[in-house]
């Protein structure tokens, strides 16, 4: 792996999450309905940081869950060992406004999945989808509601997400697979 | 992936198999802890469950398995059907073949039975109990207990209790001990033996094993089926084989019991063992064979279908 | 066939073997009008109606004496038949079979002798009945031995079944010292053997079948020898198969008693770690026992205990073998790989001399049940088999002529073909 260029330091990270809990809080006139729900694994620390901010912005708590999609990737024969983390929605979804976390958006087909189980749990009135960086090379007609950064790579690079709590620290780099 | 698509005995599982199995268990235990315990990992695919003897316990952990897989799995129990209409098993089976499922599970009240199945079959079949021979996922899911609790098998000391010679469960569970590097002793009355036992490591009492054994092992006894059995009673067995609360107590820290269920209680094991609480309670890990059973089924089904 | 009928035959240049007189040697053997008419070097035959065998590398000895069979005639055709059944015999090399009672009707009255008899008149091969010791093979009462001994039988026997009852085990040998024939006696202790699907020892521990010890063979083995020895019977223990019986059968022979033993190909030929694929047509009676028991066999042959291989051909239908184990009958057909089978062990590997190894399915069975058979004489009726020892042959499923295929040799490779066979004076069959 080669590392081409860096893309967010810890500062951009922060401002891009605290501008896409505004534009979350706009778009849905308000934090009422909202659940979030974090795909395993660095969709889970963006989900906190958002409902953090929100929390600190409006003084009401959103509920947030963790989401693992391994059982429901259409891969997974392919992939021998699963390695299933915690799914953990201890809340209503029902006719609520699920706003669905993860740091990439690449083929679309993760969300895909994530939206598979999310509707093993109910009827969200809506799903809308944030990502840290949209990298492009959608293989589904799916699209994100909340972008931090719109990424072009070519199919040889990779996106390297890290955060402090998976991670130790804030940042994404674009490395070409060696 | 396995190097067979079947499991039909102990013996063919390879060490790598077995490992296989095992390092995948914890992913679908997850799921069974979910509030949505289903995921759609094996849709489309159809699962029969072929139980030729009446079964409640391993019926139902595969039925619950394959469901929370996705997999769509209907249950045959010829016995109810057609075989009494002198249908023969090689029928049965072709009639299911026809059906164009993806997976057999049998059990059957004949030794061997689920081999010759196997021979006839190209799809991959699941021994769930054959007579006396084998019961290859209760092994599996025996050692997914002590790996859980004891986070080895190198050198644990097991000591298997009861009608040995009449048990698939033995069988199958002293093979996959045994290749797991654990140190198996035999706990069983010379009729429960085989005639020439010398390869073995054989005590006839339970108070010979119980202060040094890290898992006691309790098989169960069927005096009813007595065709060939040749044991005296249920009060020589109290004597000699059951596990009491005096035996309990003198177990050493860590050490566990298990039962392949369902319990005879006042044979295998006494009313005040099963009904324990506190400390001593910890000991007994038969709730937590049956919970990951579904959780080791899970992942064979998995690494077979997925 | 019929055209061979009424063809001479002139086989020339075969190594003849005359297990009567332990003799070997070259010669060319001439069948006129089915009799064996000349033996001698370079014989010149006339007439245009010859058939020729080239018999040169081949052995040439007596047709065969299988003395334990079964035809399944009457009763259950749908397995054999004494057309079926001869046909596969004499494919086997074998021109003389004892078939033994357990049909349906059995064979336990005068009646019942004669239509086997008559039967088998025209059949590819000679067909000899055992009848019934007791009535219906139930084991309480005696059959009419007299008039069976007349009707035509050569012994007596409940095979399959085992007369418990010792005291009229003991009758039927006192009544049978009348008629001079042997008993032929099925040995096992059902409260021994209780059930029981294959031998009991480490590989029905191993397979979770259950056991039948050696000692349902051995208790009774014991019993018997106890009332020939009162009774001064004439007794012919069939399939031997454990160490113990055949110690007990040297010493009671050594003491005195007339007492005779076979064994089957199988038993000679497996041990019961083949047992471990649950192959069905392994499931025979009494059970392929262990290599120690097996090793005691071919010792036995060895030490001339054992005075006879017979096959205990068994034919069943696929629906009875094809099913699980423990509901699987018993048997194994055995007359088409008699001779390879109990050749590729005895001669092949464990080096027993050839006029020894075939005396065992001729003169001795013949002597045994006191038939005229399994010789090679100038003037009688041709019974004649002709060997390659060399030739070697994977049995399949599809290559028996019985009607039933549940062979334990499936699959095995073995060594010596029966290049033809000529029985009651024709030529009977041919291997292309």
């Amino acid at each position: 792996m080669i590392e081409k260029a860096h893309i967010l330091n810890e500062d951009d990270i922060d401002r891009v999450i605290r501008r896409i809990s505004h534009e979350i809080l706009e778009r849905n006139k308000g934090p009422e309905s909202l659940v979030f729900i974090g795909i395993q694994k660095r969709g889970v620390p963006l989900a906190d940081r958002i409902a953090k901010n929100i929390e600190k912005f409006e003084g009401t708590e959103i509920k947030a869950g963790k989401l693992d999609i391994t059982f429901y990737r259409d891969d997974i024969g392919q992939n021998i060992k699963p390695n299933a983390r915690i799914t953990d929605i201890s809340f209503d979804i029902e006719g609520k406004n699920v706003i669905l976390f993860d740091d990439v958006l690449y083929t679309g087909r993760t969300v895909r999945a994530a939206m598979d189980a999310i509707i093993d749990f109910g009827r969200p009135k809506s799903i809308q989808l944030v990502v840290l960086i949209d990298r492009g090379h959608r293989e589904l007609p799916i699209r994100a509601d909340y972008v931090g950064k719109n990424l072009p790579t070519s199919l040889n690079e990779s996106v390297e997400v890290k955060l402090k709590e998976t991670d130790g620290l804030d940042s994404v780099t674009v490395v070409e697979k060696g | 992936m396995l190097s067979k698509k079947s499991i039909l005995d102990a013996d063919s599982l390879s060490l790598e198999d077995i490992k296989l199995i095992l390092s995948n268990v914890d992913s679908f235990l997850e799921i069974s802890r979910r509030d949505v315990k289903k995921v759609p990992t094996l849709r489309g695919k159809t699962v029969i469950n072929l139980f030729f003897e009446p079964s409640t316990r391993t019926k139902t952990s595969f039925e619950i398995a394959a469901k929370r897989l996705s997999a769509d799995i209907i249950n045959f129990s010829p016995s109810t059907s057609s075989l009494k209409k002198g249908e023969s098993i090689i029928d049965t089976i072709k009639t299911i073949l026809s059906m164009k499922v993806d997976l057999i599970v049998i059990r059957h009240s004949d030794s061997g039975t689920v081999k010759m199945v196997d021979r006839f079959v190209d799809i991959p079949v699941i021994n769930a109990g054959d007579g006396k021979y084998q019961h290859p996922t209760q092994a599996l899911l025996d050692l997914y207990t002590i790996k859980k609790r004891f986070g080895k098998f190198e050198g644990l000391k097991v000591a298997i209790v009861g009608d040995f010679l009449d048990s698939r469960v033995a069988r199958s569970d002293m093979n996959l001990f045994e290749k797991m590097g654990m140190d198996v002793t035999i706990v069983s009355p010379t009729m429960f033996l085989p005639e020439d036992f010398s390869g073995m490591k054989v005590k006839h009492c339970i108070d010979d094993v119980i202060e040094d054994a890290d898992i006691v092992y309790m098989l169960r006894m069927q005096f009813e089926r007595q065709d060939r059995k040749f044991y005296p009673s249920v009060m020589e067995y109290n004597r000699f084989l059951t596990l009491n609360m005096d035996r309990l107590g003198k177990m050493k820290p860590g050490s566990i019991v298990m039962h392949p269920g369902p319990v005879n209680r006042g044979i295998e094991i006494t009313d005040e063992v099963m009904d324990t609480s506190g400390e001593l309670a910890e000991k007994i890990v038969i709730e937590e064979q049956v919970t990951f059973g579904v959780a080791v089924r899970m992942a064979i089904l998995y690494l077979i279908l997925g | 066939m019929n055209k061979n009928e009424r063809k001479d035959i002139l086989i020339k240049s075969g190594r003849v073997i005359d297990p009567e007189k332990g003799k070997e040697f070259i010669s060319d053997i001439y069948i006129k009008d089915g009799i064996l008419a000349e033996m001698g070097e370079n014989i010149k035959a006339k007439g245009k109606e010859l058939t020729e065998i080239d018999a040169k590398g081949c052995i040439v000895c007596p047709g065969f004496v299988d003395m334990h069979v079964h035809l399944r005639d009457p009763g259950f055709e749908d397995e054999e038949t004494i057309e079926t059944g001869t046909l596969a015999a004499v494919k086997g090399g074998i021109t003389t079979v004892a078939c033994m009672p357990n049909t349906s009707p059995p064979i336990d009255s005068e009646s019942m002798v004669k239509y086997i008899l008559e039967k088998s008149e025209d059949a590819a091969c000679r067909v000899l009945p055992i009848a019934a010791m007791t009535r219906g093979l139930k084991g309480r009462e005696i059959t009419d031995m007299g008039l069976l001994a007349e009707a035509g039988a050569v012994g007596f026997s409940d095979d399959g079944r085992c007369v418990g009852d010792s005291r009229l085990m003991y009758e039927v040998m006192r009544y049978s010292t009348q008629f001079g024939l042997p008993l032929v006696l099925h040995e096992e202790d059902y409260s021994v053997s209780r059930g029981g699907l294959v031998n009991e020892g480490s590989y029905s521990s191993m397979l979770g079948l259950d056991g039948i010890s050696s000692l349902s063979d051995d208790v009774i083995i014991a019993r018997d020898i106890i009332l020939a020895g009162r009774s001064r019977a004439k007794i012919h223990i069939t399939h031997v198969s454990t160490r113990g019986g055949v110690e007990m059968i040297k010493k009671a022979r050594e003491g005195g008693l007339d007492i005779t033993c076979d064994v089957t190909p199988h038993h000679l030929f497996f041990n019961d770690s083949y047992l471990a694929s649950f192959n069905t047509n392994l499931k025979v009676k009494p059970p392929i026992r262990s290599e120690e028991d097996r090793l005691a066999l071919v010792e036995g042959i060895k030490g001339g205990v054992i005075d006879a291989i017979a096959s205990d051909h068994a034919p069943h239908l696929d629906t009875e073998k094809n099913t699980t184990f423990r509901l699987a009958e018993f048997g194994t057909i055995g007359l088409e790989t008699l001779f390879s089978a109990a050749f590729s062990k005895l001669c092949r590997e464990e080096k027993i001399s050839l006029p020894r190894f075939i005396s065992l399915i001729t003169t001795s069975p013949a002597k045994i049940l006191g038939i005229d058979a399994g010789k090679i004489e100038v003037g009688k009726t041709a019974n004649i088999t002709v060997i390659d020892m060399e030739a070697e042959e994977e049995i399949k499923r599809d290559s028996f002529i019985s009607k039933s295929r549940n062979s334990a040799f499936i699959g095995q490779k073995l060594k010596g073909k029966i290049v033809c066979t000529i029985s009651k004076g024709k030529l009977v069959y041919i291997n292309k």
